[in-house]
Formats: C-alpha cells, sequence, structure tokens
C-alpha cells in the first residue's frame, strides 16, 4: 500500500513536469532506480516502450508500475501518468481564451525544456556507464546506434531491437 | 442520445486505437493524426495546429494531450473521454504483456545480455531525443535565454541538487525571462 502510494506520487510529479514521454525519462530515472527498479529494469522500461508502439509516457509507466506492483501497481502509476493532463486540459479547454491571455504557463514549460534536456544528456551518461558492459563493444553500440538514430533513415525501434539482439548473441 | 453524434465518438474511438498502433510515440504520431482528423474532417486545420500548439506547452503525455484536443473539438466533453480510451488501451495493453513476460524472465541469462546491448543504444535514444527536444525550443525564441538556463541545469545537476527542484527552478526561470508572451 505504502509502495503504491509513493509509486502515484512520483508519476503525478513527473508527468507534471515533462511535456512527453521520451522528456519524461531523466526525471523518472533519478526518482524510480535504485529505489524501485533495478538499472536493468529501467533500460528493459524505456527500450520497450520506445520499440512497441504508442505513447512512450503510459508505457514507461505501466513497465514500472507492473514491477513494482503487478497489476494493481501498473494501474496506479498508469492512472497517475494519466492525471495531470487530463486535468489540465480539461480546464484548458473550459477556460481556453483565460488561459491564452496568462501565456506564463507556456514560458514555464519554455524555461524547463532546456533542462530537460540536460537531465536527459546526464541519464543517457550514466545509463551508459552502467550498462552492464564497458569496452570498446558499449562504445561501438552506441556509436553506431546514435548515427543511425541522427541519420533519420533507421527506425529508432530497429536500432534498439539490434542492439539488444547483439547484446544476447556477442556480449 | 443523438445517433450521428454516437457515430462519431465510435469514429473516435477507432481512430485512436489506430493511430495509437501504427505509430511508435506521441511525437510520431501527429502525422497520422493529422490524415486522420482533419482530412475526415473531424477538426478544422486551425483547431488542429493549435491543439499541437497546446499539447507542447502542456505537462503530461503528448500523445494523449493531443488526443484531448482532437476528441474535444469532435465530440464535446464525451468526445474527450473516447479519444483518451483509444489512446490508453494499446499502449498499455501490449506493454503489460511484454512486462509480464519480462518479470519472469528477469534471471534468465538472455535478459542480461538483452539489457547489456541494449543500454548503450538506449543511452543514444536518450541523447538524441534530448537534443532534439532542445533544438525544438531554441528555434522558436533566442538561443542565449535557452543557453543560460541549459547551463545553469548543468551546474545545478553537477551540484546534485534534487533533479524535481532543478526543473521546478527552470520553469520559473522561463516565466522570468520569457514572460507574459503571447502564442
Amino acid at each position: 500500500m505504502e509502495h503504491l502510494l509513493q509509486l502515484f506520487l512520483i508519476f503525478l510529479k513527473v508527468n507534471l513536469l515533462s511535456t512527453s514521454g521520451p522528456a519524461s525519462v531523466g526525471l523518472l530515472y533519478h526518482e524510480v532506480v535504485g529505489k524501485f527498479v533495478t538499472e536493468g529494469q529501467f533500460v528493459q522500461a524505456v527500450g520497450f516502450s520506445s520499440v512497441l508502439p504508442g505513447s512512450d509516457a503510459l508505457q514507461l509507466a505501466m513497465y514500472i508500475g507492473y514491477a513494482v506492483g503487478g497489476i494493481p501497481g501498473g494501474l496506479v502509476a498508469l492512472l497517475a501518468s494519466i492525471l495531470p493532463p487530463t486535468v489540465i486540459i480539461l480546464g484548458v479547454t473550459m477556460i481556453l481564451h483565460r488561459l491564452r491571455r496568462e501565456a506564463w504557463i507556456s514560458s514555464f514549460v519554455e524555461g524547463l525544456t532546456p533542462a530537460i534536456s540536460v537531465l536527459m544528456l546526464f541519464t543517457a551518461w550514466k545509463i551508459f556507464e552502467k550498462g552492464g558492459s564497458d569496452g570498446w563493444e558499449a562504445w561501438a553500440i552506441g556509436l553506431v546506434s546514435m548515427a543511425g538514430m541522427l541519420s533519420k533513415r533507421v527506425p529508432e525501434r530497429i536500432v534498439i531491437v539490434i542492439a539488444g539482439l547483439i547484446g544476447v548473441f556477442f556480449l | 442520445m443523438n445517433r450521428s453524434r454516437f457515430m462519431i465518438w465510435l469514429r473516435l474511438l477507432w481512430m485512436f486505437l489506430k493511430v495509437n498502433l501504427l505509430s511508435p510515440s506521441g511525437p510520431a504520431s501527429i502525422g497520422l493524426l493529422y490524415k486522420e482528423a482533419v482530412a475526415k474532417e473531424l477538426m478544422t486545420e486551425t483547431q488542429f495546429v493549435e491543439a499541437v500548439g497546446f499539447s507542447n506547452v502542456l505537462p503530461g503525455s503528448e500523445a494523449l494531450k493531443l488526443a484531448m484536443f482532437v476528441g474535444f473539438a469532435a465530440g464535446g466533453i464525451p468526445g474527450v473521454f473516447t479519444a483518451l480510451l483509444g489512446a490508453i488501451l494499446p499502449p498499455t495493453l501490449m506493454m503489460l504483456l511484454v512486462s509480464a513476460v519480462l518479470q519472469r524472465f528477469q534471471h534468465a541469462g538472455w535478459i542480461d545480455g538483452f539489457v547489456a546491448g541494449m543500454s548503450p543504444a538506449v543511452a543514444a535514444l536518450i541523447a538524441v531525443v534530448a537534443w532534439e527536444l532542445f533544438r525544438a525550443t531554441s528555434r522558436k525564441t533566442t538561443d542565449r535565454r535557452a543557453m543560460l538556463i541549459a547551463i545553469l541545469s548543468v551546474v545545478a545537476f553537477w551540484l546534485e541538487i534534487p533533479s524535481p527542484l532543478v526543473l521546478l527552478g527552470a520553469g520559473f526561470l522561463g516565466v522570468i525571462l520569457y514572460g507574459q508572451r503571447s502564442y
């Protein structure tokens, strides 16, 4: 019960302080790794949420919630992720004109974004560092993956799956 | 209940089930959603652009916010909930299945290998998304303010200030720096 409440508050916080699933990864890492899930489980959550179709934010919530407390855990994390945008948007659709004049929310998010990017870079480095294998293999996989994703020729999910398979057979 | 309104809700549900089964993430679903929502005249072009704009500036999952805006434009408050349902079901059910399978095999050797291989790629993915996110905002406004916030955040994370505090601080700095701009 205690766990579920903590889980709920964490996902509420994460979804109030980020604008999309991928952007929430940095903050989520700091909040759950070591406390609720292992480094390896977190990598699985991010990996599979980008491989499977549909919203990443909800899938991260589902995976981590399930790992912590089975199906009830998954549902609690899901609910906490859905609430902030739903409440805000229902508010916005009702008071749309008012919000337009009070644009401080957009300024808040605009200020938030560079900090989110920096946090994501720190997180990326931490995940890389603790990734289970160090040495040239990890660097090779990381650099080739990055090149593949930046080139826009290879879909991200294909890159992630191939990297995982290389891990199964060669690492 | 009005029959034609009921049809709209049904169409919304089906549309969001489809979009969320076919696109890998929130941002990637915009193109597909545009084709479905605007081409089939569930909402106007202007409404769609407005929805995407609002989704970017409000907190929370992007896919959900878009779904709710489109749902509201096409079918009012009940439309919001049908669109939401369509957007939530496919990704979470699939992830539930994957989670259940993965938890069962958590101690199998091949999972360790899979994670070891995936870690550098996931790290690369996060870095790439971070870069794209930063570029998308700084193009809209003056680079200097975004750079200032980025540099201050680097220092703050370096000093190991808790990340929610840093993000909140960055947000408030944004309010001060960017002010009451209309968009």
